[in-house]
């Protein structure tokens, strides 16, 4: 028994099933034969083993998984070891999946190896051993028989080549053996072929017996087998059938695969694209448009100018999402009201989209038409709702009170407070002016500037400025259309008075909007023309107001009077006036007069100056007006004369406190001119000046010199009122109860008759009238009326014929009593008819007469002390009358 | 049947490396079976384990036959873990299999982690004298550079055949008696290593 074999390499040590495998050891058998059995891995593999040499064996691998030895079994050496492993894996390995295994892609046919060694080797034709191993050179062979082989079998076959090759080394006598073999063999062949017959009859015969009968049993197995056969060579057909289809199967699927694969990686490579219409579509939905932009600038840079139809495909549709946008973005522009800040952004985005137009310029141009069409429907709803509100209902409640003016929550809300539908309309157009109009500048100015990022075509510069003008021109004709009555076509109402400061703050603060904006002057100067006339007129109105509040004080007047330490006493009229006055020109002063920056100074406007001086005199022409119709007219309502007549009317006292006569209201109201000019006039013409208004001066002069015409009218007519009675009584009284100058019935006069008496005392009532009211006009009245008195006086004394004595004295006492009574407020002409009387009157017949009169005189004197003393007391201080 | 066997002789393990065609199934085969191969049929993985007598002692030797084409570069790492000793070969004729031995060399390096691993440098084909590409001084300076042994051989010729597996099983066993008393006191013994290391730069 030899040695038992022993595995000590392999060759790869690990490898699939199938694997080409080279074994090597020791004792690994004698020859092919010798090898009885090849594990690897406990898989018998004897199939596929090809023994090189004791030492190596060449096999493949069987299904065996994972580590395992080698054995090798020999007939000669039985079972033997091994000192390597081998590993088998596992792995389906197809066209698609990759190895580290190199896989040999012949046909894996290692079942159908014939081990055994198939070399066809014909004995020797001559019969002879080859002996020696020297070969006769073959190269050399050929080159001796070009044309010829050394193969028996060939054509070609060249003896000597044969002898050569084989023999070369052959004694020669050893060849003649062989030729003698030789002959006798072919011999043999030649006429041994019939005798060999002959001799074998029978067994040919049982030869052919036997195929006879193997042909039959063949046919009729073949008769019996057939449909066999034939479904055998369908299904043989079929599956082959199927195993191409399912060949041309893998591989159209393989290609599938592939392509899709393909597509894949391109997606993945191009996935930006491919997904860029449905980000964009998402970024619209989320307003991202700055990436859109990024985005869409980077697909065109990338694939821009690209040949590939695909991606022209997407970016056409990329494109048309891209128009869409731009469409869109263009109506969010062209949407109002918007920022400013949102339309510069819409903008940069449209310019970054690479839109053609100039969207700044666009942008620029709807702001402004949606301003003006703003600013002319709220003017044009104004106006329907004027002219709907004229006709139906005055009662204009405004659904929006949305302004300051607090309002209360009751349903009794003044009508004033409920703003007119024009200062709503003024307010709005202003809300509008001051909330887009610098948007829209300011849009512009960047736009020239370049801020825009679009390049400014500077063509669009006039009309630009030609636009702003549009705006402002259209803000200030409707302003003007509305405010101002001269511009209007007296379809509106005027706008109330108390809304005028509020119209004229609106129209400032839109003033001081646009002014913030560096606007051209001549847009500037559209709206402060405005704002001056409106000055104007709300001065106007104010005034004229003011004036017409004057004339109604005539109404008004409640006769409450109070006195004054130096103006004697006055009704409310002149404190009303003052306060009147003063309002208008607060009211002035607060919201006209005051010049607000760029506005053209109103003061120093000649017909704002001229105007102004017009309508404060018209407001003191009122005055004077009022003053006088109210001394005049007061008269209606009070008949009753204060006037004592010895004739026996009752004498109906006044009461200071309760009601006037017509006779004091006149002196009060002359009182009242009196302190208006002397008091009220300086004072309002002073706070006038003060307060930053042009001078009065002509015409407080003219209104004083109104005053002054005033007063001497309702003066005259008081005194005149006041002295006719007192005149008229005094003829009546003189003659009453048939009393004659001359009758000598006469006595001796004991004192002054009561004629005189009464004169007195109407004059005493007089006086404390005057007094009361008016102590400054107390001489300018009494002489007056002691004009009148001593007119009559001496009319009376020179009618009289004839005096008697007793008559005369009487008379001169009479004279004397007054004269005396009366001399402080004598005046020339007074004094002259005193006289005149005094000489109608003979002269006393005798001193005792004289005597005797001058005594009565005394008495007179001494009786009549307290009633004469406030006329001989003329210039009484004013505390001393104070008292009364 | 072996495997139980508890007094199987010491198992060393030989890795041997280089670029493709230098010699490397060509030493093995001639150390394992005396037969050189003359065509050539590239390695993929091969392994071999015989017995032999080291110095009087029975060991047994393993080695690992690797394929030095590029194309298997990825998983060298996995067999040069398991390797306790190297063979680094090249062909002297030709220098880009030379060059390549830095790779192989940081590569070993780099997997076993150990500057000091068996390992021998070897330029194969000595018997080509006229086709010597590769000068003995360059790799000689090679070898000291990194401070191993440098032989050439020749698988035809089986010379130095023996001597380079039988040196680097000397190795490779002096180093395993190193680590058994490094057990010991291995802070001392990495510290011998660094040394050395320190030395050899």
């Amino acid at each position: 028994m030899a040695k038992s074999p022993v595995v000590t390499g392999i060759s790869p040590k690990e490898g699939p099933p199938g694997t080409r495998v080279t074994i090597r050891g020791e004792h690994l058998g004698f020859n092919p034969n010798d090898l009885s059995s090849l594990k690897i891995c406990d898989c018998e593999c004897m199939l596929s083993a090809e023994w090189k040499s004791p030492n190596k064996i060449i096999a493949r691998s069987g299904p065996g998984k994972g580590r395992g030895e080698i054995i090798v079994a020999t007939r000669s050496g039985g079972v033997g070891t091994c000192t390597v492993q081998f590993r088998g894996y596992h792995e389906t390995i197809g066209p698609l999946k990759e190895s580290a295994v190199w896989v040999e892609e012949a046909p894996l046919n290692w079942g159908r190896q014939n081990s055994a060694v198939t070399i066809f080797q014909l004995d020797d034709p001559l019969g002879l051993s080859v002996e020696g191993d020297d070969k006769f050179p073959e190269n050399e062979l050929s080159e001796l028989f070009p044309d010829g082989s050394g193969d028996l079998l060939s054509e070609n076959f060249e003896p000597a080549w044969f002898l050569l090759e084989h023999h070369h080394g052959t004694s020669f006598d050893d060849l003649r053996v062989g030729l003698s073999y030789l002959k006798r063999k072919v011999d043999s062949q030649n006429e041994g072929q019939l005798s060999f017959l002959k001799d074998n009859v029978g067994s040919v015969m049982e030869q052919l017996d036997t195929l006879f009968l193997l042909k039959q049993s063949y046919e009729a197995d073949f008769e019996k087998n057939n449909e066999t056969l034939l479904r055998v060579e369908e299904a043989i057909n079929q599956s082959l059938k199927e195993a191409t289809n399912l060949f041309h199967g893998v591989l159209t699927r393989r290609e599938k695969a592939e392509a899709t694969r393909n597509a894949l990686a391109v997606m993945t490579r191009y996935k930006f694209l491919f997904q860029l219409p449905i980000n964009i579509d998402r970024n619209i939905k989320n307003e991202d448009v700055d990436v859109i932009i990024n985005d869409y600038a980077r697909a065109l840079l990338l694939f821009g100018k690209t040949e590939v139809s695909v991606f022209k495909k997407i970016l056409e549709e990329v494109e048309t999402k891209i128009q869409n946008l731009r469409i869109s973005l263009k109506a969010k522009l062209h949407e109002m009201p918007t920022t400013l800040k949102q339309q510069k952004k819409i903008i940069r985005n449209l310019v970054s989209l690479n839109d053609n137009s100039d969207p700044g310029w666009e942008a620029i141009i709807y702001m402004k038409q949606f301003i003006i069409d703003k600013i002319k429907s709220s003017y044009q709803q104004y106006i329907t709702e004027e002219q709907v509100n004229e006709v139906p209902n005055k009662n204009n409640r405004h659904p929006h009170n949305k302004h300051k003016r607090n309002i209360s929550l009751s349903q009794q809300i003044e009508p004033q407070n409920i703003e007119p539908k024009k200062v709503l309309c003024i307010d709005e157009i202003a809300t509008v002016i001051s909330d887009y109009f610098p948007d829209l500048w300011k849009l512009g100015q960047n736009y020239f500037v370049g801020d825009l990022a679009v390049k400014p075509d500077c063509s669009h510069e006039t009309d630009f400025k030609e636009m702003i003008l549009d705006i402002i021109v259209t803000v200030s004709d409707i302003y003007r259309t509305i405010m101002l009555p001269t511009t209007t076509t007296s379809s509106f109402s005027p706008v109330p008075i108390i809304w005028l400061p509020h119209c004229l703050k609106q129209i400032r603060s839109v003033f001081t909007v646009l002014m913030a904006l560096d606007l051209p002057n001549e847009a500037l100067n559209k709206i402060s023309n405005v704002i001056f006339d409106l000055r104007l007129h709300c001065l106007n109105i104010l005034f004229k107001q003011a004036s017409e509040q004057i004339v109604l004080l005539k109404t008004t007047e409640k006769w409450k009077l109070e006195y004054h330490s130096k103006q004697g006493t006055i009704s409310q009229m002149p404190n009303e006036f003052y306060k009147i006055l003063t309002e208008a020109m607060n009211l002035a002063k607060e919201y006209v007069i005051r010049d607000e920056s760029r506005e053209t100074a109103l003061v120093n406007n000649e017909t704002a100056k001229s105007e102004l001086q017009l309508l404060v005199h018209k407001c003191f022409w009122n005055i004077s007006q009022v003053l006088e119709q109210v001394g005049l007219n007061a008269d209606t309502n009070c008949s009753s004369t204060t006037i004592m007549s010895l004739g026996g009317s009752t004498v109906t006292g006044f009461k200071l406190q309760n009601e006037l006569t017509w006779e004091q209201k006149l002196l009060v109201t002359v009182s009242n001119s009196r302190y208006t000019r002397n008091l009220i006039l300086p004072k309002f013409k002073k706070e006038f000046e003060d307060n930053g208004f042009p001078t009065i001066d002509t015409v407080v002069i003219r209104a004083i010199e109104l005053l002054e015409n005033t007063e001497s009218k309702l003066l005259e007519t008081y005194i005149e009122t006041k002295s006719d009675p007192l005149v008229g009584t005094i003829e009546p009284s003189m003659y009453v109860g048939s009393f004659e100058w001359d009758s000598s019935s006469l006595v001796p006069p004991k004192d002054v008759r009561p004629y005189a008496k009464e004169i007195i005392t109407n004059l005493i009532s007089l006086h404390s009238e005057v007094q009361t009211i008016m102590p400054d006009l107390m001489y300018a009245v009494l002489s007056a009326v002691i004009i009148t008195i001593s007119e009559e006086m001496s009319r009376l004394m020179n009618c009289v014929t004839h005096f008697s004595e007793n008559g005369a004295m009487q008379a001169r006492l009479d004279l004397m009593a007054l004269t005396y009574a009366l001399s402080n407020y004598f005046t020339p002409n007074s004094k002259d008819f005193f006289c005149d009387a005094t000489d109608a009157v003979p002269p006393f017949k005798t001193e005792d007469n004289e005597k005797y009169i001058t005594k009565c005189f005394e008495q007179f004197k001494a009786r009549m002390h307290l009633q004469l003393m406030c006329f001989l007391v003329p210039c009484m201080s004013d505390d001393e009358t104070s008292i009364l | 049947m072996k495997k139980n066997n508890v007094q199987q002789p010491a198992l060393h393990k030989v890795i041997m490396v280089g670029s493709g065609g230098v010699g490397k199934s060509a030493l093995t085969l001639q150390f394992m079976y005396d037969e050189f191969v003359e065509d050539y049929e590239p390695t993929k993985a091969d392994s071999y384990r015989k017995k032999v007598v080291l110095d009087g002692e029975e060991v047994q030797i393993d080695i690992l036959d690797t394929a030095g084409q590029e194309d298997y570069a990825a998983i060298r790492d996995n067999y040069f873990r398991s390797g306790e000793g190297f063979l680094c070969v090249f062909s002297i004729t030709e220098d880009d299999s030379f060059q390549a031995t830095m790779e192989f060399r940081e590569q070993i390096l780099r997997v076993k982690n150990d500057d000091n691993i068996p390992f021998l440098l070897v330029g194969n084909k000595g018997d080509l004298t006229d086709k010597r590409k590769v000068s003995l001084n360059e790799a000689q300076s090679r070898a000291q550079e990194w401070g191993v042994p440098y032989v050439e051989t020749s698988a035809k010729t089986r010379d130095n055949v023996d001597k380079v597996f039988f040196d680097l099983m000397r190795e490779i066993r002096a180093r395993k008696k190193e680590d058994v008393k490094g057990a010991n006191g291995r802070g001392k013994e990495k510290g011998r290593r660094k040394k050395l290391k320190c030395n050899l730069l």
